[in-house]
């Protein structure tokens, strides 16, 4: 009894004051939470709508789908249908993310109605090198995508940057974040394509 | 009465003006030397960085003056933590909902506020040792003197990494920007460079 009594004498303020100012973040969470939640969604929409011109709305179509990446972590995203203004099916979009050189990298990917074609990628987060990592944000880097197989993608240091296959040119001086966007496209293009074809959404190519 | 009321003005005025020169964060103590390295790319992030500072400082202050006397020795630094890392939280909450650009900008510095050396240093040697009033001068001397730093950092970095302040165009059409003022070792030389004049300049008042 002496024991709690002194354990409650020494640590009173810090109960007290760890529920109020777990209570001041929790107000201010759910007075935020709406616009934070806006903001993510007008990001991934301006990304969406910067890839795929036509489309004029994104409806989630499979939700928490796992896909596993290297050494065994586990990933989870959503699968949105870009949608026309006359109701057509024009492209897929999903988040994926990964290692990058310095941080996590997440990406929004689009792909066309028949999972074919890449309609390219956009960049949700990352904190890649200025001056060199930071060009996977660039036109220069993010245009070898567009139009690219839904296959493997294999980065190369020297190549074409204008042929649309499977050849991705790596940027100078930044190999790593180069082959960290075509890891995180791998690894999730093949699990989310299995997995919509599964479900019927997508032709099996058979 | 009057030479007691003209005495605390003038600690009052002292206290401020430390943190603004004398006891500069970042030229005289070499406090929070990671943010003011690694967001002084351009002012609009150092800026709202600073501000970040200047409210957490402020706030911590405040809480940290009021349970001054029911601090236990061993739990103070917890108690220090703690109360930080809140204000830093529902900071971050903030830029994530009212200023999404900026808050992507920043990334990971704004929440590693919390580990800032100089929110720490006020809370031990100012606001757990003197009232409410001392406090708040204190954190807003200290806070508006880091937030100048930075940004005088900043604004020498932009304008010679992109030839812009506030992403508007200053410099002449002539100018070629030094591409490296925007990388690490741009913050390194710059820093440096100011810190050797900051020492000139007091050096000679000496």
């Amino acid at each position: 009894m002496d024991k709690v009594k002194y354990f409650f004498r020494q640590s009173w303020l810090l109960i007290v004051a760890s529920f109020c100012f777990g209570l001041l973040i929790a107000v201010a969470n759910a007075a935020w939470q709406d616009n934070i939640f806006q903001n993510e969604e007008d990001k991934f929409n301006n990304l969406v709508k910067e890839m795929i011109p036509d489309a004029n709305t994104t409806e989630i179509v499979l939700e928490n789908v796992e896909v596993r990446s290297g050494k065994g972590k586990k990933k989870v995203t959503s699968v949105r249908k870009a949608v026309s203004g006359d109701g057509q099916c024009v492209g897929w979009a999903f988040t994926c993310e990964g290692s990058g050189f310095a941080d996590k990298i997440k990406l929004v990917l689009t792909v066309d109605a028949g999972f074919e074609k890449l309609k390219g990628y956009g960049v949700l987060s990352s904190n890649e090198t200025p001056g060199f990592g930071d060009k996977i944000k660039e036109p220069y880097y993010r245009r070898q995508f567009v139009g690219a197989p839904t296959a493997e993608l294999e980065l190369v240091k020297l190549g074409n940057p204008e042929d649309k296959d499977s050849k991705i040119v790596a940027v100078t001086g930044a190999t790593v974040s180069s082959e960290a966007v075509v890891k995180i496209v791998n690894t999730f293009l093949g699990r989310i394509k299995n997995h919509m074809q599964e479900k019927g959404l997508i032709d099996n190519g058979n | 009465m009057a030479t007691n009321g003209q005495g605390s003005v003038g600690i009052y005025r002292g206290t401020l003006l430390a943190g603004l020169w004398r006891e500069n964060p970042v030229f005289r103590l070499l406090l929070g030397m990671c943010p003011t390295l690694a967001v002084t790319a351009a002012v609009k992030p150092a800026l709202t960085m600073g501000c970040c500072v200047i409210f957490v400082l402020v706030c911590s202050n405040i809480v940290v003056s009021l349970m001054r006397n029911l601090l236990r020795p061993h739990l103070r630094i917890l108690m220090f933590t703690l109360t930080i890392s809140t204000f830093v939280t529902i900071a971050d909450l903030f830029l994530k909902a009212f200023q999404p650009e900026m808050s992507a900008a920043l990334g990971p510095y704004v929440p590693l506020i919390i580990v800032n050396c100089i929110i720490i240093c006020r809370a031990e040697a100012c606001a757990s040792k003197n009232g409410l009033a001392i406090s708040v001068i204190d954190a807003v001397g200290m806070g508006v003197g880091f937030t100048i730093t930075l940004c005088a950092l900043a604004g020498v970095r932009e304008l010679l990494a992109t030839g812009k302040l506030f992403e508007a165009n200053v410099m002449p059409g002539w100018f070629v920007p030094w591409a490296a003022m925007g990388m690490p070792v741009g913050a390194f030389v710059t820093l440096g460079l100011m810190l050797g004049l900051v020492n000139t300049i007091t050096g000679k008042k000496n």
